[in-house]
This record gives C-alpha cells, sequence and structure tokens, in this order.
C-alpha cells in the first residue's frame, strides 16, 4: 500500500456533538480505519462496536448513532451517493444499520465531514444545522410533534436555502414506535432496524446540512476512464431502461411470475389481480417524471400523480417493498389507496416493510378467528379494508388503542396478545420484506444470517434470478448457486454478496451498480479505490474488507447474545410447501444452507461464532481478545 | 440569445450530474458550489430547474461589469478577464437567469463558457434533458393555408421543440 499523502476522496474529519453535554468536538479521520474499513457502513460499524458497550439500552443517553459517508461520495461516479446510519437497534436489540441515496450524503461531505457522530441525549427538543465544517444546535420546540413534510418544509424555510439537505424523524419516531425511519428530504428514508427511534429519543428531530466544500481524487485521470467504462457498461445494460421507467417497482410483476409474492401474509405467492398494482401501471397511468440520487446515471425513482378527483396528489416514488406491502401483503388491489397509504406511513416516519408486516399479521390472525374484533379495538380488520388500514397507520404511530399493540413490532405484540408468535414473520425481530424464501432460496438464507435481521439488502444475491447454471458453476463451483430453487452452493453465494454489499455500503455506492447490474466487482472496486484514495490495494485485500466488516458485525450481534439458533426462518417457510404458482412444493432447507454458509464464512458451525483463525486473518485481533473475555470462543 | 445550453425541464432527473462535472472540469474539483450550472430542486413537489447562461445577446451581466472584465468574445459566449474582475458582485445580481454564480473561495463570478463548445454538462447529462442550442434547424414549407388551429399548435409544440435544441422556421 501506498501512503496518503493527504485524504484523497474524504474530508478527512469526524463531527462529534454530544447532546447531553453540547459539546461538539472535530476530529480528524483516523487513517488506520479507513485502511480497514473505508468509510461509511465499515467505519460506523467498527465505531458502534467500540463506544457502545454490550447490554446497553438502545434508547438511552448511551446508544450512539452515527452517520458515515464513503469515500466515492461527491465525486462525480456514478451511483455514489450513499448515506449509512448506525446504532443500536431499539427494534432488535443487535445491530442498527440502514442505508439511503439521496442528496444528503454528499452535501454532508461538502458541509466538511465523513462521518457524524450523536451521542447523549438533549433535554429539550433540538435540530442540528451542519455548515461549512461548524455545527449549530438549533432549538427545535416548534418542530416537536410535526410530521416528515412539515418539518422537512419548517428547516428549509428557517435555514432559507433551497439547497440544504435535511432529514427529520415523524411523529412515530417520537412517540418511540419501534420501527420509525430516518427521513431525507420527505421522500427516502433510512427506515430499518428503528434508526429514527434512537434518534427521536435523544430529542434530536432533525439535522440540515449544507456546504460549499469538495472533493478531490487522487488519480484523476485513471477517475475520468473508470467513470466513462462504467457509463457505457450501464446506458447498455439490459436492465437499464426497464429501471428508469419502473425502478424497483417492476419486481412486483416478475416475483407474481415465479411465485414468491408475499399475498395476505405470504398465503398468496401469485395472485390474479398483480398487474393492477404493478410498477407497469404505475408507468402507465401514474408517473410523470423520473428523479435519480445525486450523481445517478440511472434515474430509477418516479415522480407520480394520483388523478382522482377530490383524492389527486403529486408525490415521489414508491419502490417495490412499499407497493408490495401496501397491496397485495395486505390483500388490497386498489393501487390510489396505496399510493396514498404508503405516503402516510412516510410522513407519520414509519418504516413500511415492518408496517406491513404488523399489519398483515394481525389481518391474518382475525381473518381465522384468532383475534376478536374486541380484541383489536373495534376495528374490521379484513383483508384489504384500507379505511381501516389509514386508521390503524395513525393509531400505531400515536400508540392508541390496538396502534400500541403494534408499535412495538410483530414479536412485542405476539408477546403482548400471547398469540400468533408462530406467523410473526422476522428474523431477530426484524420483520421480513415482501419476498417469499420459498422461492428465492439465497435470499431465504440471507435474511436468516443478516446482521440487522430479515433483509435483503445485507446480501441481495440478485444473480439466483438469472437460474443459470453456468454462471453458479463459473463464480462459485456449483450450478445450483445461482439456480433461485437450487439449495447446493447458496453459503458461498450469500457469503460472497454479503461481502460485496458491505464493501459497497461502506464506499457509498448503490447495491444497483454491485449485485443487481453486476456492473461494480471486486476488480473494479479495486481500482476505484486506487483512483479516489490513491491506496493500491490488491483485489484480495478489497475482498478482505468487505469480509472484515461482516465478520465485525456478526461479533457485534454475538456479543449482544446471536447465535446460530437465531439464524432462522420462521416456520411457515421450513415447513408449508407453496401451494401455488411458479415455486409451487416448495420450502426452503435452511439447515443445509447454513452449514455450508458457516463453513464458508470460516465460522463454527454449532455455535455460529466467528473462529480465532478466521477473525485473525482478518486482522481483527482487540475482537478475539473480547470474545475471550466474555466467554464466547468455541473450543 | 447566442448559442446556450437549453433544458428540457420534463426530462431532468436532478442528479446533478452536470454540476460535478462542470465544477471538475473547470476547477478539477467534484463539487457543486464550483459549478457553472445548478440545479434548483424542490423533493415536494419533484422539482428539478438546472439554471445556466443563456448567452444572451444584449448581456446585462457585461452591461453592468464596471471594469471590462466580463465580455462577449468573438464567438458570442460570455468571458471574463479575472485580472480586471474586482469581484464587486454586480454581475451576480444583475443576470435575470440566476446564472452567474460566485465562487466560494475567491469571489471571482462563475459564468458557463460552453468548454468551447463541447459543453460537458450537456455530454455527460444522463437523460438527454441538456442540449446546446441551437443543434439543428428545421423547417416546416408551404403551412400558410392550413389554419389558425395548426398555427397555434406549431406555436407551442415549437417551444417544446427548442427545449430539445431544434428550431422551427416556417417557409
Amino acid at each position: 500500500m501506498s501512503g496518503l499523502s493527504r485524504f484523497y476522496g474524504y474530508v478527512g474529519r469526524v463531527l462529534r456533538v454530544n447532546l447531553t453535554t453540547r459539546e461538539v468536538r472535530v476530529v480528524e479521520l483516523e487513517e488506520g480505519l479507513v485502511r480497514a474499513y473505508l468509510g461509511g457502513r465499515g467505519l460506523n460499524v467498527v465505531r458502534l462496536y467500540y463506544e457502545v458497550s454490550p447490554g446497553v439500552n438502545p434508547l438511552s443517553p448511551e446508544n450512539k448513532l452515527f452517520f458515515g459517508v464513503g469515500p466515492v461520495v461527491g465525486t462525480g461516479f456514478p451511483l455514489g451517493a450513499r448515506l449509512n446510519v448506525t446504532a443500536k437497534s431499539p427494534q432488535t436489540g443487535i445491530l442498527g444499520d440502514s442505508n439511503v441515496g439521496g442528496h444528503f450524503a454528499p452535501e454532508l461531505k461538502y458541509a466538511g465531514f465523513d462521518q457524524v457522530v450523536i451521542e447523549g441525549r438533549s433535554s429539550r427538543p433540538v435540530y442540528l444545522y451542519i455548515h461549512d465544517g461548524a455545527v449549530e444546535v438549533r432549538d427545535a420546540d416548534g418542530l416537536w410533534g410535526m410530521r416528515v413534510r412539515e418539518a422537512y418544509e419548517a428547516i428549509r424555510r428557517e435555514v432559507g436555502d433551497p439547497g440544504v439537505q435535511i432529514a427529520v424523524v415523524g411523529p412515530a419516531a417520537e412517540n418511540l414506535v419501534r420501527f420509525s425511519g430516518i427521513f431525507f428530504n420527505r421522500s427516502r428514508p433510512a427506515a430499518r432496524t428503528g434508526l429514527g427511534t434512537v434518534m427521536a429519543s435523544k430529542g434530536l428531530k432533525a439535522i440540515a446540512v449544507r456546504g460549499d466544500g469538495y472533493v478531490e481524487v487522487a488519480k484523476p485521470e485513471l477517475f475520468e476512464k473508470l467513470v466513462e467504462e462504467v457509463e457505457f457498461e450501464v446506458y447498455s445494460h439490459e436492465q437499464y431502461w426497464p429501471r428508469r421507467v419502473m425502478g424497483t417497482t417492476r419486481i412486483l410483476m416478475a416475483a407474481n411470475k415465479i411465485g414468491v409474492l408475499p399475498g395476505k401474509h405470504f398465503t398468496e405467492p401469485e395472485v390474479p389481480y398483480a398487474f393492477e398494482v404493478s410498477g407497469e401501471m404505475l408507468a402507465l397511468r401514474y408517473n410523470v417524471k423520473n428523479r435519480a440520487c445525486f450523481s445517478c446515471v440511472v434515474p430509477c425513482s418516479r415522480v407520480f400523480v394520483v388523478k382522482r378527483f377530490s383524492e389527486c396528489f403529486i408525490s415521489e416514488g414508491p419502490e417495490y417493498e412499499a407497493l408490495a406491502g401496501m397491496t397485495v401483503r395486505i390483500g388490497n388491489k386498489d393501487l390510489d389507496k396505496a399510493l396514498k397509504a404508503i405516503e402516510l406511513v412516510n410522513d407519520l416516519g414509519m418504516d413500511v416493510i415492518s408496517v406491513s408486516e404488523v399489519l398483515s399479521w394481525a389481518m391474518e390472525l382475525y381473518s381465522r378467528g384468532v383475534l376478536s374484533r374486541e380484541e383489536v379495538g373495534g376495528l374490521s380488520l379484513d383483508w384489504g379494508d384500507m379505511e381501516v388500514v389509514m386508521e390503524l397507520l395513525m393509531d400505531i404511530a400515536y400508540r392508541r388503542g390496538f396502534g400500541d399493540v403494534l408499535a412495538d413490532g410483530v414479536v412485542a405484540a405476539a408477546e403482548k396478545l400471547g398469540k400468533g408468535l408462530e406467523i410473526a414473520f422476522h428474523v431477530k425481530r426484524l420483520e421480513m420484506i415482501q419476498a417469499d424464501p420459498r422461492g428465492l432460496k439465497g435470499y431465504g438464507l440471507g435474511f436468516a444470517v443478516s446482521s440487522r435481521g430479515a433483509d435483503h439488502l445485507r446480501s441481495e444475491p440478485f444473480i439466483e434470478l438469472s437460474d443459470d447454471p453456468e454462471v453458479g458453476l463459473m463464480m462459485f463451483g456449483e450450478p445450483e448457486a445461482t439456480l433461485r430453487l437450487g439449495v447446493r452452493g447458496k453459503g458461498r453465494l450469500v457469503a460472497y454478496y454479503e461481502n460485496l454489499c458491505a464493501l459497497v455500503d461502506s464506499l457509498g455506492v448503490c447495491k444497483n451498480l454491485a449485485e443487481n447490474m453486476d456492473i461494480l466487482n471486486y476488480q473494479k472496486v479495486a481500482k476505484l479505490v486506487e483512483a479516489v484514495t490513491g491506496m493500491t490495494l490488491s483485489v484480495a485485500e478489497v475482498e478482505a474488507i468487505g469480509e472484515r466488516i461482516v465478520n465485525l458485525e456478526r461479533v457485534y450481534d454475538v456479543r449482544e447474545g446471536v447465535r446460530r439458533e437465531h439464524d432462522v426462518l420462521p416456520e411457515r417457510f421450513l415447513r408449508e410447501p407453496l401451494k401455488v404458482g411458479a415455486s409451487t412444493g416448495h420450502v426452503i432447507e435452511l439447515d443445509l444452507m447454513l452449514d455450508e454458509y458457516y463453513r464458508v464464512r470460516g465460522w463454527d458451525v454449532r455455535s455460529g461464532i466467528p473462529t480465532v483463525r478466521k477473525l485473525e486473518e482478518l486482522g481483527l485481533r482487540d475482537v478475539v481478545e473480547d470474545l475471550r473475555r466474555m466467554g464466547l470462543l468455541p473450543g | 440569445m447566442g448559442l446556450h445550453v437549453v433544458v428540457d425541464l420534463s426530462k431532468c432527473s436532478g442528479c446533478r450530474y452536470c454540476e460535478v462535472w462542470c465544477s471538475f472540469t473547470h476547477e478539477k474539483v467534484f463539487s457543486t458550489s464550483f459549478s457553472r450550472i445548478r440545479v434548483i430542486k424542490d423533493d415536494v413537489i419533484g422539482m428539478d430547474f438546472p439554471i445556466v447562461c443563456q448567452q444572451c445577446v444584449q448581456a446585462v451581466c457585461v452591461s453592468v461589469c464596471p471594469t471590462g472584465a466580463l465580455y462577449v468574445g468573438s464567438d458570442g459566449v460570455v468571458r471574463l478577464e479575472r485580472m480586471k474582475c474586482v469581484r464587486c458582485g454586480k454581475c451576480l445580481d444583475a443576470c435575470p437567469y440566476g446564472a452567474v454564480f460566485k465562487d466560494p473561495v475567491n469571489g471571482f463570478p462563475l459564468i458557463c463558457d460552453l468548454c468551447g463548445g463541447r459543453a460537458v454538462c450537456v455530454m455527460k447529462c444522463p437523460t438527454n434533458a441538456l442540449s446546446l442550442y441551437p443543434l439543428t434547424e428545421v423547417e416546416v414549407v408551404g403551412v400558410e393555408g392550413l389554419g389558425r388551429r395548426y398555427e397555434l399548435a406549431l406555436t407551442e409544440f415549437g417551444k417544446l421543440l427548442e427545449r430539445w435544441g431544434v428550431r422551427v422556421r416556417v417557409k
């Protein structure tokens, strides 16, 4: 490795704000951490690991909230606009982590920081205005209680600059609804794992950023060449136009075709009305304009208009998770009403995935007569009744009646009611996304082992949808690896893409470029890191960074009590075969895949704890010591 | 107006690729505060509005410049002679399009110079929202007898065509 004469690609500064003492510190970014973790997600998790001790209450002042940006962000690299937010999760009690696009991440860098660390708790509501290397802690008494859009507009007016980028939490977060997100300029949330709840628990309503700074790259000619190559590969990619027209909403029809939709709480993997609520329908009747994240050449976000007299509105989105969540998962066939519900979920500041699970879980129990009308607060919780849904969304956000039962997540709701735990679809208390793992086995394994609970974006083994055995043979030495219904080779598949996800989350690049379009591979990442930062890393060293992050996250979770027995999927997916659609007859053979996964990872197969050998190989000696002290090292 | 960058608002995605690459081309750093094109955005209504110099023939920025630092070159492009500039900011205030920006480090005005005819914002724009006007001209022949409604339609559609870098000439 060559030396970093200066922090090319980075600003070189970290902002620490203690809300209890109002102390603000600007510290230098540590070169050692950058070399080992790059930035973004990696930089966040290493600080979380060392600064937030095990057992800390996630909603106490001792928890910390990290906003990390990678070296690629703010350069003109395509799809390089991601921000990573991390804390201990109040939803799961383990790693809380969420990644978001938009324009906030580059603005934070231009404002002078690679990372912001929020510590302590303010006794009064405040918001931060970070600009040009400094920060103001401003009074937010008047903002507390405002919904997402209202708060965004109020702060924008107060700052008086249309270029300001604002992260806000909504009323749900203020009421400590466990699945509240942080919303960036209204429509882009870091929603998973309850990070908005952490932010609100600190008395922090919002963070506004604006800056006139800049980012320099180490090797401009190499960088320009690389950008041109990537542009060409993007523009000539077969997924470019579908993504531009529909974004991720195109997945709804695709998922219907292969029988993996979450229809009526994962009982209808295929629905006859899919087209009526599809991305195709949005493109046909609703979308008016494309939008993109900063420096992105795939404008996959869409502005849409609902043209229903007296109920018309304009907004941006949705993505597949929200779309399927507010349509098929809860049995709703009315697209207008789904869009309105999504708008409300966002405006209240909640994670639409978790919301879709608590709603559909309650609806299934209600439809089977397990929950009575009295138990659900007198509501008629019928599939697809959107009037009831709208009411319940408000009740969840403001913790009223049955909404209060649901506001701590599906597991807590089942525990409170003493029923329904067997159909609470979660992993490690994080509610499951909109895909049935019985028909997407790599994804299923990914949900089970993900460091933040049931989520696809830790691994995103999109390539298994290719159903091309030659790819599997070539990449993983196992043809089944890239067959969606295959079992063998999935451990290798998931481990490979988990490492890549960790790496691109740390660079600040979008997963569409790496996992979905398969353009940004390890070779290109090595070149990109060299062009941007000047560090010359071998392909193996680059891969090791991703693997190091995944291992550190695992140890963090292990420290909080996670073992192999927590790497599970709900019973329905393990035992009940799908009855209709193109994945009929399938369950998910999780144990077989897990064994392979731990072996590939170099983790103990029985406990799921990383081995000393693996941790030392990745340079995590301190971590080995920690595990030894806690008596967590297997034999 | 002379040769200038035109914008098709319906296509602009607000990605600001033009901004970062403009900044890099002129200043060798990636930023949005050193660019000569800026996208004004509103995330509530999905507004993305690129602001860039219209290369006015009777350029107000040039006429208000007290030192003659700003001038229209022989190619019709507004230019700045830094040696003469006193950084008074009169050009910033005078431009009716808001298309003169201030360098946040040294205070000099930043104005589009079309990159010598190959404007990097236009070349890099991912959605074809930017064109270097006039790219081309199209003649429509013998439309006089087609009636008032046709004329009206042509006038309105011509405005759209102009956003695509095509000017309609009725012959």
